[in-house]
């Protein structure tokens, strides 16, 4: 039961009951606006295929990097935001998701369906073991530890070339979905959109949940949060897990998507690019973790066409534009750190509470 | 609450001016003049200006745009006039598909002039699905496979046949005592390991002794320890797999700890810009070449020395990674020429594969692919820096 003046938009939020505190779609109207959100997704592929012909489909497969991102953020969040414990190998962690489902379905001959959750469980594995230092090391030094990770994975799978097929990689077998190639844009979108979905709605109950609350409190003292019953190594290990898990599902996504896996994809700029994500997206917030993750991949682009706009005008505006990119991510980054330290999804909250709750905001 | 609604409007101004921006983005398309009666050609183009390897992939890319304003100013192809979009990738291969995606989906392109080892190994399963034929500035090995790779082709010879060669030459001019001690200075990426592993084996088929590999990376500035153990190991060859900076890195920190291993470079890592760079340091140097030096008098230079003429410019201006982007080029509007009316990616890949001893005007060797093979050449020369300049010491060579 809320109680509502006609005239004025919302001046605060009125539960009445438990239940409704703590339910998910909180605000009014928020049904409807997640259902016009899903609708817009479902039909998106077609949307942009009537608006832009045949070449809409690249904005079907900018939209697959997006997703991809999103999960692989998701996980880091847990970890980083969440946890607060910070992570340099998520690269990695990809990387490990990614060569299981490549080595399992070339050299195996495993199902790819079957594959793909062996890849999660396969980087959780990988993920957890080398979050155990994390019971000794805090911040700076966790930090290190996870590069260790990094590099020691990648140096594996460089080095390994018996297994990992080296620097030249494993070409991947197209998996099917009856007679639809996954590889091709729109089946793709659609499986990762399912994916997307599932990963986001788990993420948010996660945080509901008892699990989701003990990492909360291991973030914010995990000594009180010992004291209070919470086993700080099963918190910690599990939070690297499921990070990982989440790192290797993106990965193998990631690989579906582009049919060969190489180390390249999986380096350590990677990590920092998904660290980067996080932290303009919001650290702890799951929306963060989606808008970072979109804010990320799409800057590049419209800066490009951005420039390429420019360069009608002012000629050799162009090149020097891009060459500023790189530096434009880092006064990002600075910016939002200052700023906005709690990111995109912060600043989305803002405004939309700006409107709601005019005129009378308290 | 201040700087709060300053975001807003900020991210609001920068939002819609993205909007605005990405609905004019097609540029050079209303650039182009209109005067033709058929539909111009679409070449795409994924180079590197500013990344690890934009050393030598800004000239590549401006030779590669150069022989395409030429044809052009010459009437274009079969009367159609050639559309070259490119985009700098910055040797980032998420990058490379994204691009790769906005050229071949948005852009329709029926063919791209491309540019790493990695991140051309990592596109190589999609080119092969849409069918678009791809000439990289990757020479890599791994490419040749034709059932994997069915739609990349080589204009050069490979990196590992580069190797090969070089080790050859070496073989037959050896004068020592003893094994010849061979090393390996390279980066460690995709482009620099390509080579390594068939070198190796072949310098011990050839009765070489392979001492020490040296990873130093493309953007170091010191190699100092790389070229110590060179030294403590007794090299007398090392082969180097990388781009100019690396090169003269290398080549500088070798002559500053009295280091007498001779260095020879691959394609990329042979250039004018080695010698710029590493002055005094570059003298004995030899390089593996598989394209023209700007100053060499060879009938293919004319066209370059025309176009820059008509730029305002000079043929000392350029490198010989520019011949190298523009004999590219060269080699790819060719397949375009003989697809004739058929712009499909399979038209060009049959225009390309009829290529037989194609001759670039002695920009390169002549190349030639077949369905079978899509090695253009399995030639080089190898030249040695004299009074600052690259001298040949062999005319071209393979090493079979």
């Amino acid at each position: 039961m809320r109680l509502r003046f006609p005239f004025v938009m919302d001046c605060g939020l009125y539960t009445t009951s438990y239940q409704e505190d703590m339910a998910i779609l909180f605000a009014p109207g928020a049904k409807v606006k997640v259902a016009c959100i899903m609708a817009f997704f479902l039909f998106f592929p077609q949307l942009v295929n009537g608006l832009f012909g045949e070449p809409g489909l690249y904005y079907v497969s900018v939209t697959n990097l997006v997703a991809i991102a999103v999960i692989g953020a998701l996980g880091l969040n847990i970890l980083t935001g969440f946890t607060g414990q910070i992570s340099i190998g998520h690269g990695a962690f990809m990387g490990v998701g990614a060569y299981t489902v490549g080595i399992l379905t070339t050299k195996l001959g495993l199902s790819y369906w079957a594959a793909l959750p062996l890849a999660g469980i396969a980087a959780a594995v990988v993920g957890a073991f080398f979050g155990i230092p994390s019971l000794r090391l805090k911040g700076l030094y966790l930090a290190i530890a996870t590069l260790a990770a990094q590099v020691i994975i990648e140096y594996t799978i460089i080095h390994w070339p018996g297994l990992t097929g080296g620097s030249a990689g494993i070409v991947l077998q197209t998996p099917k979905l009856g007679s639809v190639s996954l590889s091709s844009d729109v089946p793709f979108y659609y499986f990762a959109l399912l994916i997307v979905t599932v990963a986001v709605v788990c993420t948010v109950n996660l945080f509901r949940s008892r699990v989701g609350r003990a990492f909360m409190a291991v973030r914010d003292r995990d000594i009180a949060a010992a004291v209070m019953g919470i086993s700080l190594l099963k918190y910690k290990v599990m939070a690297f897990g499921l990070s990982a898990f989440y790192a290797g599902i993106a990965g193998a996504l990631l690989v579906t998507y582009n049919r060969v896996i190489t180390p390249e994809w999986f380096s350590a700029d990677v990590s920092i690019q998904y660290l980067a994500m996080i932290i303009i997206g919001g650290l702890g917030s799951v929306m963060g973790s989606i808008y970072g993750a979109a804010f990320m991949t799409l800057l590049p682009i419209l800066l490009r066409e951005f420039a390429g706009f420019l360069g009608n005008y002012f000629p050799n505006v162009e090149q020097s534009l891009i060459a500023m990119e790189t530096a434009l991510f880092g006064l990002t980054i600075i910016l939002f750190l200052i700023f906005e330290p709690e990111g995109l999804a912060k600043l989305w909250n803002d405004i939309k509470n700006y409107f709601r709750l005019w005129p009378f905001s308290y | 609450m201040r700087s709060r609604a300053l975001w807003v409007v900020l991210l609001c101004t920068f939002l819609s001016v993205a909007l605005i921006a990405s609905g004019c983005g097609k540029k050079k398309e209303a650039a182009a003049p209109s005067h033709e009666s058929k539909e111009p050609v679409k070449i795409g183009g994924i180079f590197d200006l500013t990344g690890g390897t934009g050393d030598v992939g800004e000239p590549y890319a401006k030779g590669a745009n150069a022989y395409i304003d030429y044809i052009n100013s010459k009437g274009g192809i079969n009367g159609r006039q050639v559309d070259l979009i490119d985009f700098d990738y910055k040797y980032d291969k998420t990058k490379a598909v994204e691009i790769y995606n906005k050229l071949v989906k948005q852009d329709k392109v029926t063919a791209i002039l491309g540019w790493g080892t990695g991140d051309t190994e990592a596109l190589k399963q999609i080119i092969a699905g849409d069918k678009i034929p791809y000439i990289s500035g990757s020479y890599s090995e791994g490419l040749l496979d034709i059932d994997q790779c069915p739609y990349n082709f080589l204009v050069a010879a490979s990196y590992s046949d580069q190797a090969r060669i070089a080790i050859k030459w070496i073989k037959e001019n050896w004068k020592g005592a003893g094994k010849p001690k061979i090393a390996f200075v390279f980066n460690d990426t995709p482009f620099g390991r390509s080579p390594i592993d068939d070198a190796k084996k072949f310098a011990v088929e050839n009765g070489f002794e392979v001492v020490a590999d040296e990873v130093v990376d493309l953007k170091a500035l010191d190699a100092t320890t790389q070229v110590l153990d060179l030294k403590q190991k007794k090299a007398d060859f090392a082969i180097i797999q990388g781009t100019s900076n690396l090169t003269a890195t290398v080549l500088k920190d070798a002559k500053k700890n009295g280091v007498t291993t001779q260095f020879i470079g691959l394609n990329w890592a042979a250039d004018e810009k080695v010698i710029q760079l590493a002055g005094d340091a570059a003298e004995g140097y030899i390089g593996v070449i598989p394209f023209a030096f700007p100053y060499e008098d060879v009938p293919g230079m004319a066209a370059i020395k025309e176009y820059l003429a008509s730029q305002g410019e000079k043929l000392e201006k350029i490198n010989q990674k520019f011949v190298q982007g523009w004999c590219s080029t060269m080699v790819m509007l060719e397949g375009v020429k003989r697809a004739g009316d058929n712009l499909t990616g399979e038209g060009i890949k049959a225009g390309l594969e009829s290529l037989s001893e194609f001759d670039t005007g002695g920009l390169s060797a002549p190349v030639t692919f077949t369905p079978e093979s899509h090695r253009g050449s399995e030639k080089v020369r190898l030249a040695k820096v004299t009074n600052g300049r690259f001298e040949y010491l062999t005319d071209w060579i393979g090493y079979k």
